[in-house]
């Protein structure tokens, strides 16, 4: 890494230095009241919030930086008051905080364009507009404009602060972008970041920057055919550029710190079967390595053809502990979304949200997170409700999908009158939202809802227990078992531990159970198959959990699987928490025999690697091995993280001595000692399960 | 058909041999060695093992049980609500853990790996590795082993495996002795034939602070082995101090001879010199 990289790193992530160029926070209803009283659209509060956060930034320009920008006010306004959004909650199902989130804009509708040239497709699009008399649609476009206007003047701000502080290379490229596409890499990186920092000033969060390697590489390719960059300058500018993900990070919207969305895909395969893996997606991933920064997360797109090099540079990188990259298998995602109904052009394009779901860039309106079913519940109000008059096991677990297909209904059904608020900045960066004046939180081409399914292992452990002891060897009655879980096992302790610790599991590569998971998961597929969305989309079944797998278990009593009542479920696609089990090659072995392509929303399966397997190269690249491993036998997502609980638990005393350990928190990782203690523990938790 | 005792299989082993693999632990060593950290492979004999840790003191075990000293009956397992005791040691036949081997070792096979037999002293059950290992023709084996075996177990098991992991503790005799509780005669010897067999090996040295991490034992093993076209590398693994870890477990006191917190002395230098590869693990 070269000296100016450490230095900025220094400055901006370690100590933070940067920090004291901000601004106050605002009042959040500084605009909110106006707007009440005003009676204001609400595509034109979205307008008039962005224009009042871009207008009130303060250029801030460092000597020894090539690419600027950075956020002086912390919180751009609300767009409603309270009493509005109260109003608008009552009559609306509103998806998170209700702005347009996690979705991949196609950057390079603005990025190759030029905002010049951009503004003259709005003026036509206007012209169309004003000869059939659609004022609305007028006055939506014109809008549009002045946002690219206000970008620009910021830009041109930056241009003066630049000069003034006598950082030239900053001041040139303003002097060109973002009226002018980019005419250099880092023009066109300079000119990335300015757009993504356009979104957050709009309160549009979780939004990836998707696939960087491929819509920024002519531009790399271009200025190292010229001889003006070679591999290490490019490196330089792919660190100077991760860095400045990692400016403002502390101010964005998340479940925790480090939940933010900046997340990036590399390689993948193309429609015509050749791998889309560049120079640049080397280069980022050398970047990570060297960095060791949250931001961005790294998303690796791999298929059976993958060479084991790049697996071994990813594990290079989860070796670092920052619990990426995540892999994700091409020829399961990309069957998987043609089945849904993707054309297959945008299939192969796919990326990856914030934490794990698969989207399409520029196209898809898709809400990948919108609910979650929970599996345990169904085999729950099974066991209460009808093992006692099930004959065998094949009819109890028919009641069990009949659970799950209610809870598909009543899901389906909840989504309905969803409302969210404009972004007409983002609909810049859309398909067809500029020709048809037409804003993107009204849906695209894709406008699928994704549905999580949370304690998949579980509801696949209480079924396999029931099976065994209740319908084959008799060894515990319905009526005990029932009354067990009533009691939370008091005074059932032997059967407890019986169910809990001696019982077959999930994550043993063993049929009789594994069966049960095939089995589920295709009924969770069946129960969202040729369901329609109002808005015309479909139901995307997944084995994420996001959070909803907290708040599921919080409120689910004790479980056949000897889970005592309200303790927590697996996050996404991964065994039990206290599933005793032979180690991961049965893992991938137990959770690859399910169809996955069928239950392809997202939702990784995670594995704790302990920080000493990594001990040599030779086994960092039996690492990589493991990966394929899952990769060949049909595994559709994969995370792993490098753990030592030790560590962790010492940090957890010892805070100020870990102030940089990065760990994986869900889909995203963050800094350990930044978390809540239940975050923490239940790191802690994961990592006594390491290998 | 043979039975015998192992103590644990291990699946994504990647230190023991070529590839991704499985190990397999016997139970039972005839060494004492002061810094062993599978304290409870040496006994041959199943036992009660247990993770006092974290235990709660809840009491249940205690109420179950009416022996005055531990037989490894296994009944307290059970009532356990943490599941902090097992029964260490598995008896088995030997077509039912080349079944258990077989199951995955095409997976094994097509990561370049095999299953590994280590322990405890694999050889101290020779009868029951042998059958094992004419079960799995096809696979890929490998043994750790300390070469303290007789001479002839030591060469008829070494035929039958693909790769071999042999420790070399001290070359001192003395030492030997005092550290191990065993002469090394024998393991030196076993080492010569090795060196003149045609199986691929590594020597591996668990470098020991204070015992045997000083440049005149490590050219001592270098000497010995500097001539076997067939070696691969040597390995050195340097003390850990987790490997006081289980004794507790088994309800014995960990005892080391040598001062746990002293740094070790690695030094490749004297193994390059001799032209034989070396790596720290």
């Amino acid at each position: 890494m070269r000296k100016r990289i450490k230095d900025l790193r220094k400055f901006f992530v370690y100590d933070k230095a940067h920090h004291s160029c901000r601004q106050k926070p605002c009042d959040p209803m500084l605009l909110a009241s106006e707007f009440q009283r005003n009676n204001t659209s609400d595509t034109d509060r979205a307008v008039v919030r962005l224009k009042y956060t871009l207008d009130n930034e303060k250029p801030v320009v460092f000597r020894n930086e090539k690419i600027a920008l950075m956020r002086t006010i912390p919180n751009p306004p609300e767009l409603f008051t309270e009493e509005e959004m109260e109003a608008i909650k009552t009559s609306h199902r509103i998806h998170e905080r209700g702005e347009v989130c996690n979705i991949n804009v196609d950057y390079s509708m603005l990025l190759d364009m030029g905002f010049n040239a951009k503004r003259r497709e709005i003026s036509e699009s206007i012209k169309k507009f004003q000869g059939c008399n659609d004022a609305a649609s007028v006055h939506y476009l014109e809008q549009l404009i002045s946002i690219l206007d206000s970008v620009e003047t910021l830009a041109k701000r930056y241009r003066i602060e630049a000069e003034k502080v006598g950082n030239m290379v900053v001041a040139e490229n303003f002097a060109h972008i973002p009226e002018n596409p980019p005419a250099t890499f880092l023009q066109a990186l300079q000119m990335l970041r300015l757009l993504h920092f356009t979104m957050w000033c709009g309160n549009n969060y979780h939004n990836t920057l998707g696939r960087f390697d491929q819509y920024m590489y002519k531009y790399l390719k271009n200025d190292m055919d010229k001889g003006l960059l070679d591999y290490d300058d490019a490196l330089e500018l792919v660190e100077e550029f991760f860095l400045s993900l990692n400016r403002d990070s502390d101010l964005y919207p998340g479940m925790q710190q480090g939940d933010n969305g900046q997340s990036l895909v590399l390689g993948g395969l193309n429609e015509d079967g050749s791998d889309s893996y560049n120079v640049l997606s080397e280069i980022c991933l050398k970047a990570s390595l060297e960095l060791k920064l949250i931001d961005p997360k790294i998303n690796l797109r791999v298929s059976k053809n993958t060479p084991i090099e790049r697996y071994i540079l990813g594990s290079q990188l989860t070796k670092q502990g920052l619990g990426f990259p995540q892999y994700s298998n091409d020829d399961v995602v990309i069957d998987g979304l043609i089945r849904l109904g993707y054309d297959k052009k945008d299939a192969y394009n796919y990326v990856v949200a914030a934490c794990w779901e698969f989207i399409i860039p520029g196209r898809g309106m898709d809400i990948p997170n919108i609910d979650a079913l929970s599996f345990v519940k169904a085999v729950q109000d099974a066991t209460f409700e009808k093992l006692g008059h099930s004959r065998n096991f094949e009819e109890f677990l028919s009641f069990v999908k009949e659970n799950i297909r209610k809870q598909a209904d009543e899901i389906c059904e909840n989504t309905k009158n969803l409302y969210i608020f404009p972004s007409p900045f983002i609909s810049l960066m859309m398909e067809g939202c500029v020709e048809n004046a037409k804003d993107i939180s009204i849906g695209n081409r894709y406008n699928n809802y994704g549905i999580h399914g949370t304690g998949i292992s579980t509801a696949v452990d209480s079924l396999a227990s029931i099976k065994k002891y209740v319908f084959e060897t008799g060894e515990i009655s319905a009526e005990t078992i029932i009354k067990a879980l009533k009691n939370n096992f008091n005074d059932y302790e032997q059967i407890r531990n019986k169910l809990r610790y001696e019982a077959p599991k999930f994550g043993n590569d063993d049929d009789y159970v594994d069966s049960i998971a095939v089995s589920l998961l295709d009924s969770f597929a069946e129960s969202l198959h040729n369901r329609k969305n109002e808005r015309n989309g479909i139901f995307r079944p997944g084995t994420g959990s996001a959070m909803y797998y907290i708040w599921h278990s919080k409120k689910t009593p004790a479980t056949p699987d000897g889970r005592d009542s309200g303790e927590e479920f697996a996050a996404n696609y991964s065994p039990s928490m206290f599933a005793r089990l032979k180690g991961p090659i049965s893992i991938i072995k137990s959770f690859t025999k399910p169809d996955l392509k069928k239950v392809i929303n997202g939702g990784p399966l995670t594995l704790e690697l302990h920080d000493t397997v990594f001990r040599t190269p030779e086994a960092v690249s039996k690492v990589a091995m493991l990966v394929k491993s899952f990769i060949d036998l049909g595994g559709h997502q994969l995370q792993l993280n490098s753990v030592n609980r030790d560590t962790l638990l010492d940090a957890q005393k010892n805070p100020e001595k870990y102030r940089n350990l990065i760990v994986r928190v869900w889909g995203w990782s963050g800094y350990f000692v930044e978390l809540s203690k239940e975050y923490q523990d239940h790191i802690i938790k994961r990592a006594e399960l390491s290998i | 058909m043979s039975a015998g005792t192992i103590f644990d299989i291990n699946e994504f082993a990647i230190y023991d041999g070529p590839g991704i693999r499985q190990t397999v632990f016997l139970k039972g060593c005839p060494l004492r060695c002061s810094w062993c950290h599978n304290p409870e492979g040496q006994n041959p004999s199943p036992e009660l093992m247990i993770n006092k840790a974290s235990c709660i003191s809840c009491g249940h075990c205690k109420k179950v049980c009416n022996n005055e000293s531990c037989i490894a009956c296994g009944k307290c397992v059970s009532y356990c609500p943490l599941n902090l005791r097992k029964i260490c040691g598995e008896l088995l036949t030997a077509k039912e853990l080349a079944e258990y081997i077989r199951d995955k070792s095409d997976y094994y096979a097509n990561y370049g790996g095999g299953v590994t037999f280590t322990g405890g002293e694999p050889l101290m059950q020779p009868q029951f590795l042998a059958e094992t290992l004419s079960l799995l023709p096809d696979i890929h084996t490998a043994i750790e082993t300390s070469g303290y075996a007789d001479n002839k177990i030591f060469n008829s098991i070494i035929q039958l495996i693909d790769y071999v992991i042999m420790d070399i503790k001290l070359v001192d005799s003395s030492l030997h002795l005092k550290y191990t509780g065993a002469e090394n005669k024998i393991i030196l010897e076993n080492l010569a034939s090795l060196c003149s067999s045609n199986k691929k090996f590594v020597v591996r040295i668990p470098v020991i602070p204070g015992v045997n991490d000083n440049k005149t034992e490590y050219s001592a093993v270098a000497e010995l082995v500097k001539d076997a076209p067939l070696l691969e590398r040597v390995e050195l693994l340097p003390y850990h101090k987790t490997a006081g870890a289980k004794y507790e477990m088994i309800n014995r006191k960990y005892t080391p001879m040598f001062d746990v917190n002293r740094p070790v002395f690695i030094d490749q230098e004297v193994f390059s010199q001799y032209g034989i590869r070396s790596v720290v693990l």
